[in-house]
């Protein structure tokens, strides 16, 4: 299945339904078997309240993504604003109150989540620095909550510093309230990766950014994913973005969310600035704006 | 710099105004009787009998002592529980009662209680301070706190931290600017709580001199003091301002 890139030898895409997805979802955890599974979600539903008040956040969703041995998978979650993109990314977070689920199971390694952890970090767009500390009191503070020793916490954390682009002379005792917007994230990046986690969950990270700083930021998380080997889930609405970025989009339709569709998207060779004018990049784009289209026209449809 | 200038005009309207009222060698010329409003000039004058002989250095020294020791008490007691109220929901429904109900106490029977529990003396004075602020100062904590965006905590949680290092490491130090801001306002009204009290009984202290030159005068003496309390207000605000820069530099603002 990961090494299914085309979008053509997917199956469901000419199904394009709810019902088909979660059939297809089924018979790729068959023929999964043989590999662990990182993340996998089984029926799973998020609702908040009751009675006519309650909200359904997402529903039925059923995914499984592989552990990839000295690789890691980079799965991109697209959707419309509003369609629980991040409630699928907070469940695996162990965020409340979006965890626990209402229904169905949300299995890390295996294994139910009790709640959020360093082995699932995550990156948000705003509020992203703590105010109070300055980059390099940033970058170290999991290991600070680990209990890492000064000396050896900052060492790390200034490496960590220069492999996001940072200044380490310059930037490294800056406070946030001195930084860009795109600074911040680089620091917000270094921050979770210098922890190692083996899942890598960001919540549009680069959506507050301009385009060009975007465009870096995006050619710079694939470069230390390379590094990590750990498996991202991306959430952002910006098929450009999602294509460049993941291995494997998912697209989620409007509230309640529900996957729709998964596609295999190829493996990102040469810069985003580039890839951008790329005809084979932008035919997966305008596929995937037309699949969209589709499915939330027959979704109307189906509501009447 | 328009700002400032307009803070300016303001007050030469209200001092203008003041010795239009006052105006007339005799008391039978003047809009106002000089037994009610003195001018200008005769309320200044009065500046150095209120010095020495009614004392004023060693009055505000008494008020000044009363306020910054109750004050310093009910900081040390309300901003640890009202940070803990802000940061744990049961700590939160446990103080509830009592913050409510502090707040909404009428200070004026506070008076006659702390009196009833602690006597007359230096020791009622500061606690009636301390009981007055520290329902204020738990609930302005607890609301810094509270404040702060639920991001921060997440972040933190998907960083590793425990609850305890979210408490220590993230949610304090985000709250202190705001608590910070929080008492400078509320060191403004503790001082005002304070002439209150020393109105009702008191051997020094600005309040005490008020109530004095109500009774003994001269009269002048209860402008100028005014004048004074509003001096003094200003000035310990301005030196709270100075400390709070230099104690949290990563707030851009003020």
């Amino acid at each position: 299945m990961t090494n299914d890139k085309s979008v053509d030898n997917n199956p469901q895409v000419a199904e394009g339904k709810v019902a088909a997805v979660a059939t297809g979802a089924v018979d790729k955890n068959s023929r999964a078997e043989g590999l662990s599974r990182i993340v996998e979600f089984k029926n799973v539903t998020k609702r908040f309240g009751d009675g006519p008040d309650a909200f359904t956040a997402v529903k039925d969703i059923n995914f499984a993504v592989e552990d990839l041995p000295g690789r890691g998978e980079f799965v991109a979650v697209l959707g419309p604003s509003g369609c629980g993109k991040s409630t699928v990314l907070r469940l695996i977070a162990g965020l409340a109150p979006h965890h626990p689920a209402t229904s169905g199971e949300v299995l890390v390694g295996g294994k139910p989540i009790p709640g959020p952890g360093a082995d699932r970090g995550m990156v948000f767009q705003d509020y992203t620095s703590f105010d109070h500390r300055s980059v390099l009191d940033n970058v170290a503070f999991g290991l600070e909550c680990r209990g890492v020793d000064k000396a050896a916490r900052y060492e790390l954390a200034r490496q960590w510093i220069g492999k996001v682009g940072l200044s380490v002379d310059k930037d490294a005792d800056k406070y946030p309230h001195q930084l860009s917007g795109g600074m911040r994230q680089r620091v917000a990046i270094a921050r979770t990766l210098i922890l190692r986690p083996r899942i890598i969950l960001m919540d549009e990270p680069f959506g507050a950014l301009d385009p060009s700083t975007r465009l870096r930021m995006q050619d710079l998380l694939i470069e230390l994913w390379r590094e990590l080997e750990a498996t991202v889930f991306f959430v952002t609405h910006s098929i450009e973005e999602a294509v460049y970025l993941g291995d494997r989009v998912y697209i989620l339709s409007a509230s309640p969310g529900t996957i729709l569709e998964e596609l295999g998207v190829p493996y990102p060779d040469f810069p985003a600035k580039e890839m951008q004018r790329d005809p084979h990049f932008l035919d997966y784009v305008f596929k995937i704006r037309d699949t969209i289209e589709s499915l939330e026209s027959s979704d109307r449809a189906g509501d009447d | 710099m328009l700002g400032y200038a307009l803070g300016v005009s303001c007050i030469v309207l209200i001092v203008g105004a003041w010795f239009l009222l006052t105006l007339g060698e005799e008391a039978e010329s003047r809009i106002i009787s000089p037994t009610i409003l003195q001018s200008p000039w005769e309320v200044v004058a009065s500046l150095p009998s209120l010095i020495i002989e009614r004392k004023l250095l060693e009055s505000i020294g008494a008020t000044l002592w009363r306020v910054i020791l109750g004050f310093s008490l009910a900081v040390l007691i309300g901003v640890p529980l009202g940070m803990a109220a802000g940061t744990w929901r049961s700590a939160r429904a446990f103080l509830a009662p009592v913050v409510l109900y502090g707040r909404n106490m009428p200070l004026a029977a506070l008076i006659p209680l702390t009196v009833l529990w602690f006597g007359i003396g230096e020791f009622q004075k500061v606690m009636f301070i301390f009981i007055a602020c520290v329902p204020f100062i738990t609930a302005d904590a607890a609301s810094a706190v509270m404040g702060i965006h639920d991001r921060y905590v997440e972040t933190a949680q998907t960083l590793g931290a425990s609850s305890r290092q979210i408490a220590f490491k993230v949610l304090a130090p985000l709250a202190l600017p705001d608590i910070f801001v929080g008492l400078r306002h509320l060191f403004g009204l503790a001082f005002g709580y304070i002439m209150l009290v020393e109105l009702f009984d008191a051997k020094a202290g600005l309040g005490y001199l008020i109530s004095v030159s109500q009774r003994l005068g001269p009269r002048a003496h209860i402008y100028l003091i005014l004048i004074i309390i509003g001096i003094l207000a200003y000035g310990i605000d301005r030196l709270l301002a100075f400390f709070q820069r230099g104690l949290f530099p990563y707030r851009s603002e003020e």
